[in-house]
This record gives structure tokens, sequence and C-alpha cells, in this order.
């Protein structure tokens, strides 16, 4: 890591002081790393799948295939760079606000917030190329690992299989870019510090975060309402034709879009629902109140890795929905290769998308840490009145549990009702008798998938609090209350 | 020895207190051999120019840092060697804090944060630190700012919350640290009046570390530290008298540097 920083950061990205040793930059570099080595691994996987049915004299080549794997691919990497660059943008904004004071101090020294802010989307760019070859490295060293166990251990020949393409640059050189795009838009904050700030109090200026943009909210409701009502529109003509999830597809991207953008409707009163289930004890409070200092940026982090939750638990509820009426349609018992086709397939997806899930979680770490680092005067305020370092642990603990529970939640609502949605649109006219009108899709949210994300955003919440727990408690109160 | 002529024990003491920072080739004594009694319901200065070791003398007696060698007591309670969550209960239920800056939680209204140390012992105040928590409200000026946040106060408004918190426990010893450091001269005469009120008609035991005569003069006993020495303990000093003694000794310390 030190050897990466000494190569990429060329001293002109320190003279605004922000340089890819600037916290935050590591989990930007590790973000942009998976979901460029996430593209190269599914573009590999295509390419060796393509190679072994092209091989296989019964089949031979199958344009088809090629098409279809070609858009899901597109799709699944579109979502994972999706979900990475709201992660980046977020962590951008969390490390311009962690810094108002430097910035202001330059601004008033005579730097331009235009320029303050160029360098810090410099640093995304530099952060966003690293990243990206480092996945790229890392991703084809992983294909080369696949394809010598599946070729190897399982006898799967691909024959005139290249690993190492061209093509592969395309998804790098996207992860770059839009980890760049996200720096950008993270950092427009940088453009409302004014030189004042550096000379103000040192309490924090604002709780409620201001820039609360309308053409935002609009936008959001909007493209929500849009969405929704296509989706509702596909399910009720998916009643009738099997094409209906044409239409409900398309608004299940405009309403997810719409989560995105609308992140700061959604999520506060989620985050302060959950807050009051902690109680009203002073720790509780502390933790609970911090969720809501930024609800914007609270609900950003929050939202990621809802997506990562949503788009696991889609597949998961519409994979089981839709065996639910294979059985009801099959009379009690489904041909056991077709629920096992069904079962692959979803799990596949699953794990594909749970790429966003880690993603989001490396998002939520890395900024829990940053939140906590940035607060160390007011735990040493806190320590200094007696709060012991088990009730700093336990207000950590709970910052993390309040945002991954708050997140997990909506992220199993929104799964199920997307799941469902999409299950209900393919199947809804299936007759399951012969004078049946149209089917109703039960939503059937199975178990095991569940357990497996509920386990997981705990190990998120676990693993959140270890670095800023270390933070928080090592950060001696003299120190802290003596720097200015 | 005669028991009506014993003097109450003193609210905090310390005796040959050292403290030294850096490396071990070239170490920095903050405190070098310290000793001294902050009296009970007095309103003592500590009075120094920075790097005097006034503030090191404050963190080390507050249960903050520890020192490297000498003993501490808070009341009768020997502080040096106890483990961090004795400490943290000391500060908690018999020290409050003042600080120049930063004194206040920005996540907790008023309310909250003058009850904070109260509720950081998992309990809800009593019968009477409600009423004296009303009491200070009232005194204070505070009672229509109660649901406000830090952000919504002035600077002379937060430091009053501050002294609120500080004194609702009615701890055995509060220390200000520069209370008056960040403030305009007014309202830097209002914390001083009001520390003043709370020792004179509360018994408050109060410890104020600061560097500008002005300050000290408000308190009872100024104790004048200089390269982490005790150089005099003075009574009823004026602003003046105050000002003039640290001219002379910078004056003495320059000659004897030239």
């Amino acid at each position: 890591m030190t050897a990466v920083t000494a190569v990429a950061s060329p001293p002109r990205v320190r003279i605004g002081g922000f340089s890819l040793r600037e916290r935050g930059t590591g989990a930007t570099v590790l973000i942009a790393a998976v979901a460029t080595a996430f593209a190269v691994v599914l573009l590999s996987a295509t390419a060796f799948l393509s190679a072994s049915i092209s091989a296989n004299p019964h089949v031979g080549e199958s344009r088809t295939f090629a098409v279809v794997s070609g858009i899901l691919t597109s799709l699944l990497v579109g979502v994972a760079v999706y979900v990475a660059s709201i992660v980046t943008a977020n962590t951008f904004a969390t490390v311009v606000a962690g810094r108002v004071r430097q910035i202001a101090l330059l601004r008033l020294l005579g730097s331009t917030a235009r320029s303050q802010r160029r360098d810090v989307a410099r640093l995304g760019l530099v952060a966003g190329i690293v990243g990206a070859v480092a996945g790229l490295v890392g991703g084809t060293v992983l294909s080369f690992a696949g394809v010598w166990v599946l070729e190897n251990a399982y006898g799967i020949a691909a024959p005139g299989l290249e690993l190492i393409r061209p093509v592969l640059l395309v998804p790098a050189a996207v992860v770059a870019l839009t980890t760049w795009a996200g720096a950008w838009a993270g950092s427009r904050r940088v453009l409302r510090v004014t030189p004042m700030a550096a000379l103000g109090q040192a309490v924090e200026a604002s709780t409620q975060e201001l820039s609360r943009s309308h053409g935002r909210t609009v936008a959001a409701l909007v493209l929500g309402a849009s969405g929704v009502g296509l989706l509702a529109l596909g399910v009720v003509v998916g009643l009738s034709s099997p094409y209906g999830v044409l239409i409900a597809f398309p608004g299940g991207l405009l309403s997810f879009t719409a989560l995105a953008l609308g992140a700061h409707l959604v999520m506060p009163p989620v985050l302060r629902l959950i807050g009051r289930l902690f109680g009203r004890s002073a720790v509780a409070r502390l933790a609970a109140e911090n969720a809501l200092r930024h609800p914007e940026r609270s609900s950003r982090m929050a939202i990621a890795l809802v997506m990562g939750v949503a788009l696991v638990m889609m597949f998961a509820v519409a994979g089981s929905s839709a065996i639910g009426v294979l059985v009801a349609s099959a009379g009690g018992e489904a041909p056991p290769e077709m629920t096992a086709g069904f079962t692959g397939f979803t799990t596949v997806m699953m794990a594909l998308v749970a790429v966003c899930g880690v993603i989001a979680a490396i998002g939520v770490v890395d900024q829990l840490a940053l939140g906590v680092h940035q607060r160390r005067r007011e735990f040493a305020l806190l320590r200094a009145l007696g709060l012991s370092s088990r009730q700093v642990r336990l207000v950590v603990l709970l910052e993390a549990v309040h945002l991954v529970l708050a997140s997990l939640v909506v992220g199993i609502v929104l799964g199920t009702a997307y799941g469902w949605a999409g299950a209900q649109a393919v199947l809804g006219s299936v007759k399951l008798t012969p004078d049946a009108a149209a089917t109703l899709v039960w939503p059937v949210i199975p178990p095991i998938p569940l357990i497996v994300v509920i386990a997981a955003t705990v190990v998120v919440a676990l693993v959140a609090t270890v670095v800023p727990t270390r933070i928080a408690t090592r950060t001696s109160p003299v120190a802290a209350l003596a720097q200015d | 020895m005669d028991d009506s002529t014993t003097p109450p024990p003193p609210a905090a003491r310390v005796a040959h207190l050292t403290k030294t920072y850096g490396s071990t080739d070239n170490p920095v004594r903050a405190l070098d051999d310290v000793s001294l009694s902050i009296g009970r319901g007095e309103f003592t200065a500590i009075m120094g120019p920075s790097g005097s070791g006034k503030s090191t003398l404050m963190h080390v007696m507050a249960a903050l840092d520890a020192p490297t060698s000498g003993r501490v007591w808070l009341g009768e309670t020997e502080i040096t060697g106890l483990g961090d969550t004795e400490l943290t209960l000391l500060r908690r239920r018999r020290i409050g804090f003042v600080f120049q800056a930063f004194n206040l939680v920005p996540t907790l209204d008023v309310r909250g944060n003058i009850a904070l140390p109260i509720e950081l012992d998992g309990r809800a105040p009593t019968a009477l630190e409600r009423a004296r928590i009303d009491g200070l409200v009232e005194s204070l000026g505070l009672a229509n700012r109660l649901t406000h946040r830090p952000h919504e106060l002035s600077g002379g408004q937060q430091q009053r919350v501050a002294i609120a918190r500080a004194l609702a426990t009615a701890p055995d010893l509060v220390f200000a640290d520069e209370p008056t450091g960040n403030l305009d001269s007014r309202s830097g005469a209002e914390v001083l009046r009001l520390l003043q009120t709370a020792s004179r008609e509360h018994g408050q035991s109060i410890a104020m570390v600061t560097h500008d005569p002005i300050a000290a003069s408000h308190a009872d006993r100024v104790v004048h530290l200089a390269d982490g020495r005790v150089v005099a303990d003075t009574r009823g000093q004026s602003a003046e008298e105050i000002s003039a003694f640290m001219t002379a000794r910078e004056l003495r310390a320059t000659e004897a540097a030239s």
C-alpha cells in the first residue's frame, strides 16, 4: 500500500492537502478494485461458458447465449458500478466535511474553491485508476485460477479461450471514470465552504445539512411514481400475458434510481424509528442521534446497503415464488429438474448481486470509521465527563447496528416487493387450471437466503465497529481537548 | 492537636507531583515537584504563562492524565493508581468540567447536555439534583433555551450551559480550563461572576486555570506557576497586582537569561 501511494500520488495532489493517505481513499481504491475484478471475472466466466458451449458438437456456436450473457453482464456490472459510485461520492462528501476548516484556511489564504474541488476530484481519479488496475490484475488472476480448477478438477474444457482480452479494459476504464465522477459529485460541498469557516467557533455549525436540493426531491418523486406505476402496470398486464415483465422491468429500474436519489426522504424516518428502539439511556441517545446528525450522509450510506440487500432478496423471493407456482401448476409436485434449474439460476444471481452488498459494506465500514475519527474531540469530551470505555464501545456498536438494521429492514421489504412483482409479472398469466383466469403469485421468502443476508449484515455491523472502537477508546481526552 | 482548629480536608491535594513528556534522552519537565492543596469551598485560580504546566496540573488533578511521579487526592480519595473505570466514575460523579471550547455535545439539546453526567451514570436525576438543575437553569437564564442545540447558542450561552452541567452534580471540585478564553469581555465577566457566586453562595470548590489576570482576580486565591513549579501563592490580589507580579517575574527571567 505504501509503495502504491508513493508512486501514485504526485506532489500536486498534496498541494490541496489531500493525498492518497487521506482516510477514506483506501476504501475507495478497494471498492474500485472489487468492482473491476467483478467485471473481469464475469466477462471471463461468460467467455469460458461460450467457449465450452462452442466446443460441444451437439450445440455448436450460440449467438443467443452471447447476446443474453452480454446483456446480463452489462446489467450486473452496471449495478455494481452504480452502487460503487454512490459509496464513493458519499466517502468523499464525508472526507470533505471533516476537512472544512482546512479547506477554509486554504481559501482564506487565496486558494479558489474550484481548484480545491479539482484537487479532491483528482484524488478520486487517482484512487479509481489505482483500484481499477489492481482489480484488473486481481480479477485476471482469479479467472486463471477458476479456469484451472474447472479444467483440471471438473474436466470441463474451453478450447481457444482467451482470458487476457482488450475488452477487459472497458470495465476498468468505466470504474476509474465513475470513481472520478463519484469524487466530483461528493466534493460539491467544497464550493460552499467560505473562508469564514476557518475563523468560526469549534462548534459544529449545523445539524441539518443545507443541501436539500428541491430538484433532486422532485426528480426522485417523479421517477419513483412512474417506476411504481410501471411496476403495477406490469403486474396487471402480467395477469394476461408473460410480457408484463417487459413493462415491470423498466419500472423496477426507475424506482430503484428514485430510491438512490430520494434516500434522504426514505431513510431518516426509518432511522428515527429504529433509533427509538434503543431506548432513552444516554448511551442509546448519543448513538441514535448520530445517524441523524447528517441525515443525508447516513441515508446515502444506508441506501447502498439497502440496494445490496434488496437485490439479493429480490432474486431469492422471485425464485421461491416462481417455484411455488410451479409446484401448484404441477399439482403439488414440480418436476425436480425444473426446480433445480430455478434454484440454481437464482442462487447464481444472488451470489452475483451480493457483490453490490460487499461494495456497500466496505463503504459502511469505512464511513463509520471516518465519522468516529472526525468526532475524536467529541469522544474526548464525553470521556472527560465520565463516559466509560465500555460505554464508548457501546455507542460505536449501537451506531453501526442502527445503520445496518435500518438498511436490512428496508432492503428486505423492497427486495420482497421487487421479487414478488417480477414473479407475478412473469407468471401471472400461467393458468393453473384450464378454466382459471389468472394466477396470483404468493410472495415466498426463502429462509436460507434470508438467514444468510441477516448473518452477513450482522458481520458487517461487527466488523464496522473494530476500527472506530479503537479510534474512540485510544484517543486520550487530554490530547483531543488540547488541539484546536 | 486540637480538633476545633483542624482545617476541613482540602477539596483536592497533590504531593511532589512530577510530569515529564518526550523521550528519555530529551525529557520536557511539565511539572517539577509540585505540592498544593485546593481548599474546600474556595475559588482557586492557577495562573501562569503558556508552558508553565498549569494545564498539565489540571489534567492530572482531574484524573484525565497520570503523573510521572507523585500522589494526587480528590477529597479523601487517593486517585493515583486507580484504574480507568474507577477514574471514569470519579470524573462522572465527583468532578465537574468547563473547557475553553468544544464544551457541549452537538447532538444533545441544552437539557440533555446539562443532565449528561447524571444520565451517563444510568439513572434519572434525583429530586435534589432536579431541584438543583432547575435552580441553575433559572439563575443562568437558560429556561427558554432548554430544547436548543449548542449551535443555536452564542458562545456565552454555551459556556453557561457548561457551567450548569458542571454544577449539576454538586461535585467535589469543578475544573475550569480558560473558561473565558473564547468569550468577549462582557460574557467573560458574566461567566466569572457565575463561578464566583457558585463558590461563595453554594460552597462549591472551583479550580480555574487561566493566564488572564482579570479572570484570576475573581478568585479567592491565586497560585502562580512557572516552569512547572509553584512560584507564588497569593490571596485577594487585584488584576493590576497580579499583572504587575507576572510582568516582574518575566523581567527577572529575561534578565537571568541574558
